[in-house]
């Protein structure tokens, strides 16, 4: 596939294919920055009966830029299940570009939805209580949505254990797969498999479950975004996902007890199942995509490929989560 | 050669320069968080050119000596092979490269050590373990500094 050709000409041309009959004229266009894996724009458009509309545009870097991978045809099914079955609410998805014919990558096509990010909504909210609890109430939403609605969109793991047993295999690959052992993967791959959390039912799990991934209109509406990394899988996985994330406020983190327990009470989750504990063990487990990633791009970068600048910032973020990895260690071996 | 500046002072003055000299100059969003990451990346490059050969080396050394006394205590077979291969790196060498060599084999050798140890049960060992491992992560916070995600 060619370079990544994500512009107002290349809109117009994936417009014209995608609505036969209507011709659209691109008014305005600009890149949308601070995301770390995809490419996005977002754009005023202008269609031949007058009708105007702004879209959002979401597509894969080149290949071999940058540092996190996922798949663009399963995001797009996923968002069409989830835009069918209303559960969670989602950016409509309107058209797909699933070969790169028109963007020179594979690109999606959303509406655009008239909000700010929540995270935002928190920063400003000082200690108006009622945006964390909307956060608490959206990660509910998303981990009761009905499984049977995704239909085939995505996989469904057979059991718990292998489930999990899969995911800490993720840290094993990726330690023989790159040039050096981290002893600290290694260590919390070996004890978290001896001190298993009890089990839960699977849920839809978001995978990047951030407040700066729900967009909230003036209205108080809102829709999740970026569903790249969702499976089916445990859902603590995006609980303990979110209390790594650094940027503040983190609602978890002011007030573990009082998330958890609306976080149960949403649920139907018990104690046992959901407490600051097993949040702790599924960090590392909710991590274990993205840091193998982090950890493949590095050695991609080690073995003088190179991925952009994100790949060596990200060692970063490598140490910080070592350094939480190996404390969570501790507790569970206590 | 010309040792002085250092290659940390040479890197730190690249940082200056890039933020306060060329970042201000820079309109595009996505290029000022690019800027900024190169900044922070070159700040941890020059604490490691400080001091990434002398930390390795103190490592390497007390790895060899904790998985020497589990795989004394476990007769673990895998370890043994491990410390095997440790041993036969260059270890007389201080180029970058070969001192590289040395602490990835040390890594390896300290996994190994750490799995015999929990599955022998034995607390004591693992504690030992975790001990280097919080030294390893010292010399890493050390070169980062802290994380705070750039640009999000």
């Amino acid at each position: 596939m060619p370079e990544p050709t994500m512009t107002p000409e290349a809109l117009e041309r994936f417009l014209g294919a995608a609505e036969p009959g209507r011709a659209a004229s691109v008014t305005d266009f600009r890149p949308i920055t601070g995301g770390y894996s995809r490419l996005s724009a977002v754009a005023d458009v202008r269609w031949d009966d007058g009708g105007t509309e702004r879209l959002v545009l979401r597509g894969d870097p080149q290949p071999g830029d940058g540092v996190f991978v996922s798949d663009r045809d399963a995001e797009w099914r996923i968002l069409q299940a989830l835009s069918h079955a209303r559960s969670v609410p989602v950016a409509r998805p309107r058209w797909y570009d699933a070969t790169g014919e028109h963007f020179g990558t594979k690109c999606i096509v959303f509406d655009h939805f008239a909000g700010r990010s929540l995270q935002d909504v928190l920063r400003e909210a000082g200690d108006d209580p009622a945006p964390g609890r909307m956060f608490v109430d959206i990660v509910a939403q998303i981990h009761s949505a009905p499984l049977e609605a995704l239909g085939t969109a995505v996989e469904h793991p057979a059991s718990w254990d292998d489930y999990l047993d899969g995911v800490l295999e993720i840290y094993r690959a990726v330690d023989r797969e790159v040039a050096d052992s981290s002893p600290v993967l290694r260590y919390a791959g070996a004890l978290l498999a001896r001190h298993r959390p009890p089990p839960v039912p699977f849920a839809l799990v978001h995978g990047d479950c951030q407040p700066s991934n729900v967009l909230v209109a003036d209205s108080r509406e809102h829709v999740v975004i970026d569903w790249e990394f969702a499976h089916v899988g445990d859902p603590r996985e995006d609980l303990g996902y979110y209390t790594q994330i650094p940027m503040p406020p983190n609602v978890y983190h002011r007030d573990p007890q009082s998330f958890l327990a609306r976080y149960r009470e949403r649920t139907g989750l018990t104690e046992e199942q959901v407490n600051p504990d097993t949040v702790e063990y599924f960090l590392v487990i909710g991590m274990a995509h993205l840091l193998a990633q982090i950890l493949r791009a590095l050695d991609a970068v080690a073995r003088g490929e190179t991925r952009g600048v994100m790949a060596t910032y990200l060692i970063n973020a490598v140490t910080h989560q070592y350094g939480m990895y190996l404390a969570i260690c501790r507790r569970v071996a206590a | 050669m010309i040792s002085r500046p250092t290659t940390e002072q040479v890197l730190l003055d690249c940082c200056r320069v890039l933020e306060d000299d060329v970042l201000p100059g820079v309109a595009d969003e996505t290029m000022q968080v690019r800027l900024v990451m190169l900044g922070k990346v070159l700040r941890n490059a020059a604490v490691r050119a400080a001091h990434e050969v002398a930390w390795m080396r103190e490592e390497t050394a007390r790895i060899e000596e904790y998985a020497g006394g589990v795989a004394a205590s476990t007769g673990s077979e895998p370890l043994r092979a491990a410390l095997d291969d440790l041993a036969a790196g260059p270890h007389d060498s201080l180029h970058l490269a070969d001192v590289v060599e040395v602490y990835g084999r040390a890594s390896e050798a300290l996994s190994v050590a750490l799995e015999a140890a929990l599955a022998a049960e034995r607390d004591d060992l693992v504690r030992e373990g975790e001990s280097l491992l919080s030294a390893r992560l010292q010399h890493e916070n050390d070169v980062v500094g802290g994380w705070n995600s750039a640009g999000r």
